[in-house]
């Protein structure tokens, strides 16, 4: 047990920052992202003996804490009517943080992608998954990866190709 | 490498550098994700599951060999719980409770054998999987949730002491067998060993096939 305490705290270290980026670019809040992972990360904990076998360890913390949120959704889901209006509310909150130029239209553009989009896109980018393991993570086809990455980075470069060329014309 | 490769690796690449741009907030410390871990398994009812860490738990079943049913146990304490309907066995009492529930309960220490419990319940019209060592679900999670199922009660079921170390008490468990709908059983899963003891509940479909492990699963399922 001591030695799985030591994997895991070494596997914690070196994943909760990845991690947190992975979920804050496919959820669009920190806040909730930061909350998402530790949870995730407590039931890595708890399911460790199983976890520390998986292929990709960090896909499996990064999905059980996209389900956490997708749970959170269902319930607001049942709670607020007026989702519409909460989910903008989130969305505004989303990624507060002092950034300009580039950046801020990049990350616009990441969180106005449909969801299935940005998740392809955060784990190719921040865990580094290959297309495979991407699909076996998200339960969809490889080619239905392919389709919503490749969907997804036309949008994100005719975004940075706008950008770049407003920047050149200040 | 083609040129749409070297273009989406540029863009990806501008993704990361805006995202690794972001503060983030620091790491918390291990053991408090530990804690959350903790705390997150004594107060699961959703996929039910109550355990309590180190030496002071105590909701605990030994597995060192199957009781004989109905044998009379040892009485002291809570174990003379008697009902006009309930069976009592070593290591457990099933007992009908008000409101046509069930009551289950598990007593410390003692051996329950999980074929005498799970021939317990079915007296009681509850069609149950029990397993020692292991946990069991099917990869559908069949409707209602467990939390609709099964309840624990005792209002001092859960205590952190000064130490920060959450024990379980062994409070009744109470199973509302009507709402199990024709064709699910409860899949009952209970362990002992020297870090943990743990008991976790879940709906399974009936006849379908199960998916055991040493560990509750509470990784991502669907509908979770």
């Amino acid at each position: 047990m001591s030695r799985e305490k030591t994997e895991f705290a070494e596997f914690f270290q070196a994943s909760w920052e990845p991690c947190l980026r992975t979920v804050m670019a496919s959820t669009g809040s920190v806040q909730l992202a930061e909350d998402q992972v530790a949870e995730a990360f407590a039931r890595a904990w708890l399911s460790w003996r199983k976890v520390r076998h998986h292929p990709a360890p960090r896909a499996w913390v990064v999905r059980t804490a996209l389900n956490v949120g997708a749970s959170w959704w269902r319930r607001r889901l049942r709670e607020l009517p007026l989702l519409g209006h909460d989910a903008e509310a989130l969305s505004d909150e989303a990624l507060n943080y002092e950034a300009g130029g580039l950046d801020a239209a990049l990350l616009a553009a990441l969180r106005h992608l449909p969801d299935r989009q940005r998740e392809v896109i955060a784990l190719r980018v921040f865990l580094d998954l290959d297309i495979d393991t991407i699909s076996a993570q998200l339960g969809i086809a490889p080619g239905t990866v392919r389709a919503h990455l490749s969907r997804g980075v036309t949008t994100l470069r005719q975004e940075l190709s706008l950008t770049q060329a407003m920047e050149a014309d200040r | 490498m083609n040129d749409n490769d070297v273009h989406d690796s540029a863009v990806l690449s501008a993704v990361r550098d805006s995202i690794s741009r972001l503060p983030t907030p620091p790491a918390p410390q291990v053991e408090a994700i530990k804690a959350r871990g903790r705390a997150r398994r004594l107060r699961r009812v959703g996929g039910l599951s109550v355990a309590a860490a180190g030496a002071c738990a105590a909701l605990v079943v030994g597995l060192t060999g199957g009781a004989p049913a109905a044998r009379p146990a040892p009485q002291a304490g809570p174990r003379s719980v008697h009902h006009a309907t309930a069976v009592h066995l070593v290591a457990f009492t099933v007992a009908a409770g008000p409101d046509g529930t069930t009551t289950l309960t598990l007593y410390p220490g003692q051996v329950a054998d999980p074929s005498a419990v799970r021939q317990a319940l079915a007296e009681h019209g509850i069609p149950a999987l029990v397993t020692a060592g292991e946990f069991c679900r099917t990869a559908v999670q069949p409707d209602p949730g467990v939390g609709d199922v099964v309840t624990l009660s005792g209002p001092r079921q859960i205590q952190i002491p000064a130490s920060g170390q959450p024990t379980a008490r062994p409070g009744p468990i109470v199973i509302n067998g009507s709402n199990i709908p024709s064709g699910v059983e409860l899949s009952i899963g209970y362990r002992q060993d020297s870090q943990e003891n743990e008991i976790s509940f879940s709906l399974i479909v009936a006849n379908a096939p199960l998916t055991c492990t040493s560990i509750p699963d509470h990784g991502p399922h669907t509908g979770d």
